[in-house]
């Protein structure tokens, strides 16, 4: 007499897995396009003709924008490409200076969540314009650490400023989400019940 | 407030509170979250600072023995030079200095602040359930770190010794380790925080999806 118990066995395996799917799927599709997103986009600033034409220019901009602060803020600085200097330290503005991994990250973030693309769009262009914007703060921030306290330097831009700008990112993603990507949600408890 | 209400549906994973679902809720559970997340920040700065020194020689003769692993005969050796880096020297490439080039052990791990303040920020989420999960999530984060170094003693061999790379790496080899050890250390080091925070809260986030 057949054994039932393999054709069991593989049943409640199928059931398991489809279960896990059920009930794990939001957090698998986030983190699968999360990831996805990511990896893509890291790639793709990493290639040779996207970094010579859209990075390395967009580099510029924000060396002259942080330049510009800094003399507008009475610092002596004088721009060379990159190159920003004054009588008290130079820093070069370089790739992973200029906001675009946060953004990367912050944009990852959007489009994995499962929202309306007009949302998406506008999370993007606001998103965009606050990570540039605490960027510029924390490369004049760096220059005046440089400049005034130097043996903070090394650690304020690699560990400090680096948190804040990825935390940012993620503050943002969670005010973007619970703002503008969420359906409204009822006013109170009854009503969720719908 | 979004404390848990018993009313998720009922399943296996169940041990997150149902997440907030009306507008009032809501809102005073992200205000509770971000400003939680601000006020763990600095327990978890000094939690990170504290286990620094001893995490970093553990994150290098792990790297080392994982290393010597994908070698033989096993030429890797990894020095720990205190308070941040390791030096990476191979017995079959002499050196004037005795070690090749350093890495920044440190670097690799400094997200791991943000990961402890996103875990211990999250509100109505029982102590237990939240120690457990960031438990799991330290876990994980620990071989990712491991697995990171490892890239970058690879990504050191393959691209960074000249005649040797040359000679060992055929240009995809080089193409490869480059590009892993560039995700591992940029994207996925400052995104895992997120990605791990998301695999066990997400939903907390989603609630007219839940």
């Amino acid at each position: 007499m057949a054994d039932p118990k393999p054709s069991t066995d593989k049943s409640q395996t199928e059931d398991k897995a489809s279960g896990f799917w059920a009930e794990y799927r939001q957090e698998i599709l986030f983190i699968s396009l999360f990831v996805g997103i990511l990896a893509t986009g890291f790639t793709l600033i990493s290639w040779t003709p996207v970094n010579d034409n859209v990075i390395e220019p967009f580099t510029g901009l924000v060396a002259k924008a942080s330049g510009w602060t800094l003399s507008a803020i009475g610092q002596d600085t004088h721009m060379s490409g990159t190159v920003i200097r004054n009588d008290k330290f130079a820093v070069n503005i370089e790739n992973g200076c200029n906001g675009v991994e946060t953004l990367i990250i912050f944009l990852a973030a959007v489009l994995a969540f499962p929202a309306p693309w007009k949302a998406r769009i506008l999370g993007l262009v606001l998103g965009f314009a606050a990570i540039q914007g605490v960027n510029l703060v924390r490369v004049v921030s760096l220059f005046l650490t440089g400049a005034y306290f130097p043996e903070f330097f090394d650690s304020s831009h690699t560990v400090v400023w680096q948190s804040i700008v990825i935390l940012f990112g993620v503050l943002l993603w969670i005010f973007w989400a619970n703002r503008f990507a969420l359906p409204p949600a009822p006013e109170n408890s009854e009503g969720s019940a719908a | 407030m979004a404390k848990a209400k018993g009313k998720g549906k009922k399943s296996g994973r169940a041990k997150t509170p149902s997440p907030p679902t009306t507008r009032a809720e809501r809102q005073v559970w992200v205000r509770r979250l971000v400003v939680g997340i601000l006020l763990w920040l600095v327990p978890a700065s000094l939690i990170w600072i504290a286990l620094t020194p001893i995490y970093n020689p553990f994150l290098t003769q792990a790297t080392e023995n994982l290393v010597r692993m994908t070698e033989s005969p096993s030429v890797t050796r990894l020095l720990n030079q205190a308070p941040h880096h390791f030096l990476i020297s191979r017995t079959d490439v002499p050196s004037p200095k005795g070690w090749i080039t350093s890495v920044r052990v440190t670097d690799t791990h400094f997200p791991m602040v943000m990961m402890i303040a996103f875990f211990l920020a999250v509100p109505g989420v029982p102590w237990k359930i939240k120690l457990q999960n960031l438990g799991w999530a330290l876990l994980f984060l620990i071989f990712f770190h491991l697995f990171s170094l490892f890239l970058w003693v690879k990504f050191v061999y393959s691209t960074q010794l000249g005649e040797f790379s040359m000679t060992h790496y055929s240009a995809l080899q080089r193409n490869v380790w480059g590009l892993s050890k560039h995700l591992a250390d940029l994207p996925f080091k400052l995104g895992m925080p997120l990605i791990l925070w998301t695999a066990f809260y997400l939903r907390q986030l989603l609630p007219s999806r839940s």
